[in-house]
């Protein structure tokens, strides 16, 4: 069943985020990707993500077709005007790809081209919009297309530390599910008394939820990510757990494991994030029962 | 200078239709040089804006006022013993000036009278022409004093493109080609060795590519 059938008939998704080469070796991405297949609904293709240069998402996607994984390509506008945006739509589409995950784009002076002239010629609601329009047969510019694109778009709500910054996510993800999204992806909180709580609240946006597990790679990012990033929650008791594990890395496989299970009662679906490290994939899955 | 034109009247007083008194205020820095928004600026407008709200049966109750620079907080001052009289303020400055004023009495609205266009040099009797991007990086010194980024229409630090002809850009005749003109210039200083050096790819992060930009002068501050 393809993935926007998945979640209109309310089934439970589970995506893995499959980041693209720095390069041109795509052996990694495509073995780790042939070790998931059958096992995930989805893989998320980030474009650039945190500003780094690398292959870009829509090959990316393509890749995975091939590998027969349902694909949903990252697109933003730090980097591409709208001439371009359309452009790349229209050929996803040809290429098979029909679902989108409209993003922010890192700022450029914390990626690895920081001297890059950023584009921002387009925001998230300005692609959604142009989005919309592209599937309506008609381009930005007011022009009639020779055949038109069908996609299923999805919008990210950003990091948010309380019910004041969740109300305001959700007011800007409202804007863009009026302009077109179907579904939107929450980011990383590992407190899932919390997590429920925001989740119900969410719900008044009328479309499915996709939760984020973050694989905690290592004790330091675990820490960096509590000191400097209140939204994730992560307690001291979640730190003492990996520190005193005898396996820390192999702890944050499970972790990651039983937070996917926990959500599957919480939203409809998870998006799990590995940054690079997708071949602990199999082994989140297992702990996953998936 | 920075250079401005005024915008259309009907705008103008779409912003201000609610109100029926305003302070109208020019600068007399750059917008008077240019011919937008000084203080001969400010009495036309004001006329036109009550000629306007009379047409509607309406009265507007306009106190013009001419400040030395709206982009210095020193000169805004002046319109303190002014801004109890007023509905709202309608600024004649650039864009600078327009937020100084509002920055500087946030419980009064503050409408701009122009669109602020760019930074530029007067060719002839009424004719600007844009000069300088503030890229903050100029490379004039290696283009013979003709700014490849402000004048080339796609900012080519390698050109001419293929678009240049008869020493004419090819988006308008009447642009002239900016590689035309530094060639021509590095010709008349005997250097045009210098355009066959290649120009890197540009650091953008000095521009305001790198975001909203300031200068801190630690001997002045």
């Amino acid at each position: 069943m393809s993935f926007q059938k998945q979640l209109s008939s309310g089934e439970f998704v589970v995506l893995a985020e499959m980041n693209t080469p720095k390069g041109v070796d795509i052996s990694e991405m495509v073995t780790n990707a042939r070790k998931i297949k059958e096992r995930v609904d989805g893989a998320i293709i980030p474009d650039m993500d945190n500003g780094v240069m690398r292959m870009s998402a829509l090959a990316g996607g393509v890749l995975m077709r091939q590998q027969g994984i349902e694909p949903i390509i990252h697109v933003y506008g730090r980097d591409r005007n709208r001439m371009a945006i359309q452009g790349d739509l229209l050929a996803a589409h040809v290429l098979g790809i029909q679902n989108l995950l409209v993003v922010h784009g890192e700022e450029m002076s914390y990626g690895d081209h920081v001297d890059a002239k950023p584009v921002d010629d387009l925001d998230e609601l300005g692609i959604i919009r142009a989005i919309q329009s592209l599937q309506e047969g008609v381009d930005m510019a007011g022009f009639d297309l020779k055949g038109s694109p069908n996609f299923t778009v999805g919008c990210m709500i950003k990091p948010f530390a309380d019910d004041t910054a969740l109300d305001q996510e959700l007011e800007k993800a409202q804007g863009k599910i009026s302009a077109g999204a179907q579904f939107v992806i929450f980011p990383p909180v590992f407190d899932l008394e919390r997590l429920s709580a925001f989740v119900q609240k969410a719900k008044s946006l009328g479309v499915p939820i996709i939760s984020t597990v973050f694989l905690l790679k290592t004790v330091g990012i675990a820490r960096y990510m509590a000191t400097y990033e209140p939204g994730v929650f992560i307690s001291e008791d979640l730190i003492k757990r990996l520190r005193r594990a005898p396996d820390r890395e192999m702890e944050g496989v499970i972790l990651a494991g039983e937070t996917i299970k926990a959500l599957r009662e919480l939203c409809q679906g998870v998006r799990i994030v590995t940054l690079g490290w997708e071949h602990r994939l199999p082994a989140i899955l297992d702990y996953a029962g998936l | 200078m920075i250079t401005a034109e005024r915008k259309p009247l009907d705008e103008i007083i779409d912003y201000i239709k609610p109100f029926s008194r305003i302070l109208l205020v020019g600068c007399n820095e750059c917008v008077t040089v240019c011919a937008a928004g000084g203080r001969k600026e400010v009495g036309l407008l004001s006329s036109a804006l009550q000629m306007a709200f009379m047409k509607e049966g309406k009265v507007l109750d306009v106190k013009e006022l001419t400040l030395e620079r709206q982009c210095d907080p020193e000169y805004v001052e002046e319109l303190v013993p002014l801004i109890d009289q007023v509905d709202a303020v309608v600024s004649m400055a650039c864009g600078c000036g327009v937020q100084e004023v509002a920055k500087r009495f946030k419980e009064k609205p503050v409408f701009p009278a122009v669109n602020t266009k760019f930074m530029g040099a007067s060719e002839r009797q009424g004719v600007w022409a844009e000069r300088c991007q503030g890229c903050g990086d100029c490379v004039l010194g290696m283009t013979g004093g003709i700014c490849p980024v402000a004048r080339c229409s796609k900012r080519l630090l390698n050109g001419p493109c293929g678009g240049s002809s008869n020493g004419k850009c090819e988006i308008n005749p009447e642009v002239d080609c900016a590689w035309q003109l530094i060639w021509d210039r590095l010709k008349s200083l005997g250097i045009e060795k210098t355009y066959e050096e290649i120009v890197p790819a540009k650091d953008w992060r000095t521009s305001r590519d790198g975001g909203p930009r300031k200068i801190i002068r630690e001997d002045l501050a």
